[in-house]
């Protein structure tokens, strides 16, 4: 913008007509529709957990696609099914890999556990006449006993998982090796053919073969395990840290050990299919099976560092192996291609396993913030000569401390019915000062996250916005209640918007509803400047409803939407948009209902806090100042991007919080007054500013202090609370 | 008009003389044609416990040779020695419906049921060399009881006390439960059953790994450095025998007694001092023999599972007095 551009402020009297908007040249429209595409997205979806099986899924695919191609029967039907009948012993095995990964440790013992549980099979169903479905659960269990040898020695006695396992394989390898020699031929002999074999090994229900399908039921059962059960949860936290699973209370050895004995026991299941399967004592069975569960686990993207992973990356991960392998036989392949296949796989898997966990935050860091075009229409002028309602003046600089050096962080100050002062600080307290005053405080309740935005109840308790919690109630006695910290999610959000991030102001209705904005759904409460350099509309209004206790989202993409109030008549709600420099009113009651205007739209400066005043008309909180090169720059998304990849934070352009103004507007959205601290020397960056009995309390989100300013000529006896909840 | 007339002679003489080549030429052979329709588009698949072993290339060089000749597919599937790959191999291939299978069975359990469901779907199925315990059309290889028995009495005969022997021998099996492996343990048994003098100090399983049996045998040399005989079940595990008594530097003394497919390289091996007798199955003539069974089937077309058959291979022993050049073969030449 340049100052040729800027136009005189409205004028008292003149009706709020919108501020004159800069034409666009062509490069600036390309640009503005360019940016309409919401780019944002890609860094919402790799910030998705969910976003870690994007690489093994492609690499499925392109897997799929390759034998697909090479091997059209590859994927017919008939030959299809056959491999998934592998499919679901290979699946069990990764899957037991992939929950003692997630638990930060490594079972390599599975394949001679898997070569003990097919022995068994035929030795119980051949030599002691166990019928075939009575020996699985005899193979399962003595999976199990395997895995909780390994469990005890890794989990309790805190050996090497790498190498206690190691000597399982060895140790079960040679006893089942032993008992081979001894018994095998006797099983071989006596091995009796029946129909149980083929339920297992042969037939096809619903088209899919028996493992298949137990599989399927196994894999589902996990899926909730880990992601929706406390005991999941814990392998998760193990896994991903020792110490602090620890610290939170988690019985680690238990956990880890558990971890084994699961992995043990599917093991014992799937060496029991095999053998249902093959009925064969062959030595090389399960032989290097373990190779294959760690390949396709890793391969799926279950990290090898523990704590991350999942039943869908196991079955990924087990399906490439599978695909490959039967792929590279069926090619024809000399011996050992297959093998050598899958060393060549495993060695990428854990590279990129490893690029991904070192860069991805990286990437993301780079990707996420996505700035908006924005076109600011020209900001009034606020010099002294200028005759603006916004002229500068130094007031403000008459205002007294109160708190000086006690407080930190005052976003939001609200004076009670006594008339004693509250006001929220940055280590989550919420202080109040007794009036008359003002010289002595006391912790008034403590609730953890910075209080921002603070209402009076009809009934007297303190409803506040609380950064990083949502909304909370404090009772007159000081308890705290939490009154919502969700709302609905929106259907197409990928961000998962049913949280509350940044609750930031709220006001009260004269039905009780609370109406209370969300600055960003896409940004801590810490990282604002971020979401200012964005310029996009992250925020919401949002409604709770104490009588239904329900939440309701009233209003999307607002661009950090701050500064709820009430007007005076009850029948709508006051409410700024930071970045946009603007005030909006939304009508919640009468013939209006649920239409938004803009009341006005060419502020000087990012407006933060409104509040009633006590003459009918409401004080407005600016933050911060705009300046051209900020403003000229919210035309230029890429620049802004390239500004906050390469530059530090404090160097980015910022708004000029250096400064302190507080504007009183009417209904019309016209200013009628301004009272500044020009330099900001005791009141930089105003976030909030309340009226009470002929004064002015001051509150800004980075002062050390309260300020309290004469109002000249206006009523001594006026309370918000009153102002509120008296007349009715 | 004298110009036609000579040239009317020409032609008449050189018609006849074409004439008379047409006479002395032959006639074609009526079911020539027959033959070779009933190896168009058919497919014979093989599936070998891996490719890379003499027995396995050998057989495999035969039969592709043949297949080139008579023009059907003919294809390897190749599991590299995992059991669990040649079974999903064989049930694959089932779905694909080749005309024949041929199998080289792990055991004699694991591929029983898959060759019932093979001919249940109209494939042929053929064994070579290891036997399931479903027989099927054809299985060739070696009498597995008679081999162990042959083998065995060759050793008897070498180290029984009676002959001046210590009367101390050692088995070295292969995978236990492979057919091979089954059948001539028992041959084995028979012949000792009859030979209470001789000792078997050692029984082990070398799963057909020549690393693993020399490092068994390696051992029972030093608990019996008197042993006089090895009794091996398959030249390409008893190589490691062989090299562990050579390491021990009983060369000589140690008497290992093997049999196998007769490659060359094997044969040599007796007239080196490596092996004191060596009994050759030919897989040169076991290729033939497939191939033999090949062209039966694909020709005579009989209904799948009615009829079983063994070819038993004829046993040549080999040893340093009579080494028997026929009994041996070499690959190069066999793809020739």
């Amino acid at each position: 913008m340049t100052s040729t551009n800027s136009t005189v402020a409205a004028q008292p009297g003149l009706a709020s007509a919108p501020a004159q908007r800069p034409t666009l040249t062509l490069r600036e429209r390309i640009a503005q529709q360019r940016y309409r595409f919401p780019d944002h997205l890609l860094g919402e979806i790799l910030a998705k957990r969910w976003s870690d099986n994007a690489a093994p899924f492609l690499f499925l695919t392109a897997v799929v696609a390759l034998f697909g191609t090479l091997l059209p029967d590859l994927f017919a039907i008939n030959s299809f099914t056959e491999t998934l009948r592998q499919f679901g012993e290979i699946g069990l095995l990764v899957l037991a890999m992939a929950i003692v990964l997630i638990g930060g440790g490594v079972d390599l013992s599975i394949g001679s556990n898997f070569a003990l549980a097919n022995f068994c099979t035929l030795a119980l169903t051949s030599m002691y006449g166990v019928p075939l479905y009575a020996a699985a659960p005899i193979a399962i269990a003595v999976g199990a006993g395997v895995g909780l040898v390994n469990g005890l020695l890794v989990g309790y006695l805190r050996l090497r998982a790498f190498l206690t396992t190691l000597v399982m394989l060895i140790l079960l390898r040679a006893i089942v090796e032993m008992m081979l020699l001894s018994q095998s031929v006797e099983i071989t002999s006596k091995f009796v053919q029946s129909d149980a074999w083929d339920v297992l090994g042969l037939n096809r229900y619903f088209g899919m073969p028996a493992s298949l399908i137990i599989f399927i039921l196994v894999a589902v059962f996990f899926h909730i395990y880990l992601s929706r059960l406390k005991f999941g949860w814990r392998i998760m936290a193990a896994g991903g840290s020792r110490r602090s699973a620890h610290n939170v209370g988690i019985d680690v050895k238990r956990t880890v050990c558990s971890t084994y004995v699961i992995s043990g026991a599917l093991t014992g299941l799937a060496g029991y299919l095999y053998a249902a399967r093959l009925a064969s004592l062959n030595t090389d069975a399960g032989l290097g099976l373990e190779v294959v569960a760690l390949t396709a686990a890793i391969l799926g993207g279950i990290s090898l560092g523990g704590g991350r992973g999942s039943v869908a990356k196991a079955a990924m991960g087990a399906a490439t192996v599978v695909i490959l392998t039967n792929g590279v036989i069926r090619l024809g392949l000399s011996s050992g291609a297959g093998q050598a296949v899958l060393g060549v796989m495993l060695a990428v898997a854990v590279a990129v396993d490893v690029r991904w966990m070192k860069n991805r935050d990286k990437v993301l860091s780079k990707v996420y913030v996505s700035p908006a075009f924005v076109v600011m229409p020209a900001a009034a002028r606020t010099d002294e000569a200028s005759g603006s309602p916004y002229a500068m003046n130094m007031q403000l600089r008459e205002a007294s401390a109160i708190g000086l050096g006690e407080i930190e962080g005052p976003e939001d100050v609200i004076v009670d019915r006594q008339g004693h002062l509250y006001t929220g600080t940055r280590h989550g307290d919420i202080v109040r000062f007794f009036g008359p005053d003002y010289r002595q405080s006391e912790v008034f309740c403590h609730i953890g996250g910075h209080p921002l935005g603070m209402s009076f109840a009809q009934n007297g308790d303190l409803y506040v916005c609380v950064g990083g919690m949502g909304l909370y109630a404090v009772a007159p006695g000081g308890e705290v209640r939490k009154l919502t910290d969700e709302t609905n999610r929106s259907t197409w959000s990928v961000v998962d918007d049913s949280r509350l991030r940044l609750a930031d102001d709220l006001d009260i209705a004269p039905d009780g509803k609370v109406y209370f904005s969300e600055a960003t759904i896409r940004y801590e409460m810490h990282s604002w400047p971020i979401d200012a350099l964005e310029g996009r509309g992250n925020g919401r209004l949002i409604c709770y409803d104490p009588a239904t206790n329900q939440t309701r989202t009233l209003l999307r993409k607002l661009v950090f939407p701050n500064g709820v109030c009430l007007a005076h008549d009850g029948q709508s709600i006051y409410f700024a948009e930071s970045w946009l420099c603007r005030v909006n009113r939304y009508w919640i009651a009468g013939p209006n209902a649920g239409r938004l205007d803009v009341v006005i739209d060419d502020l000087p400066g990012y407006p933060d806090n409104i509040n009633r005043a006590s003459d009918g008309t409401y004080w407005l909180a600016i933050m911060g100042m705009r300046g051209p090169a900020l403003d000229l720059s919210l035309k230029m998304p890429a620049f802004r991007k390239r500004m906050a990849r390469r530059l530090p934070e404090d160097e980015w352009l910022y708004p000029n919080i250096n400064t302190g103004c507080v504007v009183k507007f009417n209904d019309r959205g016209q200013i009628l007054e301004a009272l500044w601290d020009f330099g900001g020397e005791s009141h930089p960056m105003i976030t909030s500013m309340r009226e009470d009995r002929g004064h002015l309390y001051i509150g800004g989100i980075t002062n050390n202090r309260i300020g309290r300013y004469a109002l000249k000529g206006s009523d001594p006896n006026w309370t918000g609370y009153d102002s509120y909840w008296k007349k009715s | 008009m004298k110009r036609f007339i000579i040239k009317a002679t020409g032609a008449a003489i050189l018609g006849a003389a074409s004439l008379a080549t047409w006479g002395q030429e032959g006639i074609d052979d009526p079911s020539r044609a027959a033959t070779y329709a009933a190896f168009k588009g058919k497919r014979v698949a093989f599936v070998p416990l891996g490719m890379g072993l003499d027995l396995t290339e050998a057989w495999a060089a035969g039969m592709k040779r043949q297949a080139d000749e008579l023009g059907y597919r003919f294809d390897i599937r190749d599991p590299n020695w995992s059991t669990d790959a040649g079974a999903q191999a064989v049930t694959q291939l089932i779905t694909e419906k080749p005309d024949i299978l041929v199998l080289h069975n792990p055991d004699i359990q694991v591929y029983a049921r898959l060759i019932q469901r093979a001919q249940a779907a109209g494939i042929y199925v053929l064994q070579i060399n290891l036997k399931s315990s479903s027989l099927s059309e054809g299985f060739v290889g070696p009498d597995w009881v008679a081999l162990g028995e042959k083998v065995a009495n060759l050793a008897v005969q070498k180290c029984s006390p009676k002959n001046g022997g210590s009367g101390k021998v050692s088995i070295s099996q292969l995978t236990i439960t492979a057919a091979s492996n089954i059948y001539q343990m028992k041959g084995v048994q028979n012949v000792l059953s009859k030979n209470p003098d001789i000792k078997v100090v050692s029984t082990q399983g070398g799963d057909t790994q020549a690393a693993k049996a020399r490092a068994a045998t390696a051992t029972v040399l030093q608990q019996n450095p008197d042993l006089c005989g090895i009794i091996g079940f398959w030249d390409g595990q008893d190589v490691g025998n062989a090299a562990a008594v050579k390491a021990a530097g009983l060369q000589g003394k140690v008497s290992v007694f093997t049999s196998g497919g007769g490659d060359k390289a094997q044969c040599n091996k007796v007239a080196d001092g490596e092996y004191f007798a060596y009994v050759s199955y030919n897989a040169s003539l076991q290729s033939r023999d497939l191939n033999t069974m090949i062209k039966f089937l694909l020709q005579a077309k009989p209904q799948p599972g009615t009829f079983k058959t063994n070819l038993f291979n004829t046993l040549d022993v080999i040893t340093k007095e009579q080494p028997k050049p026929t009994a041996c073969y070499s690959l190069q030449d066999m793809k020739g």
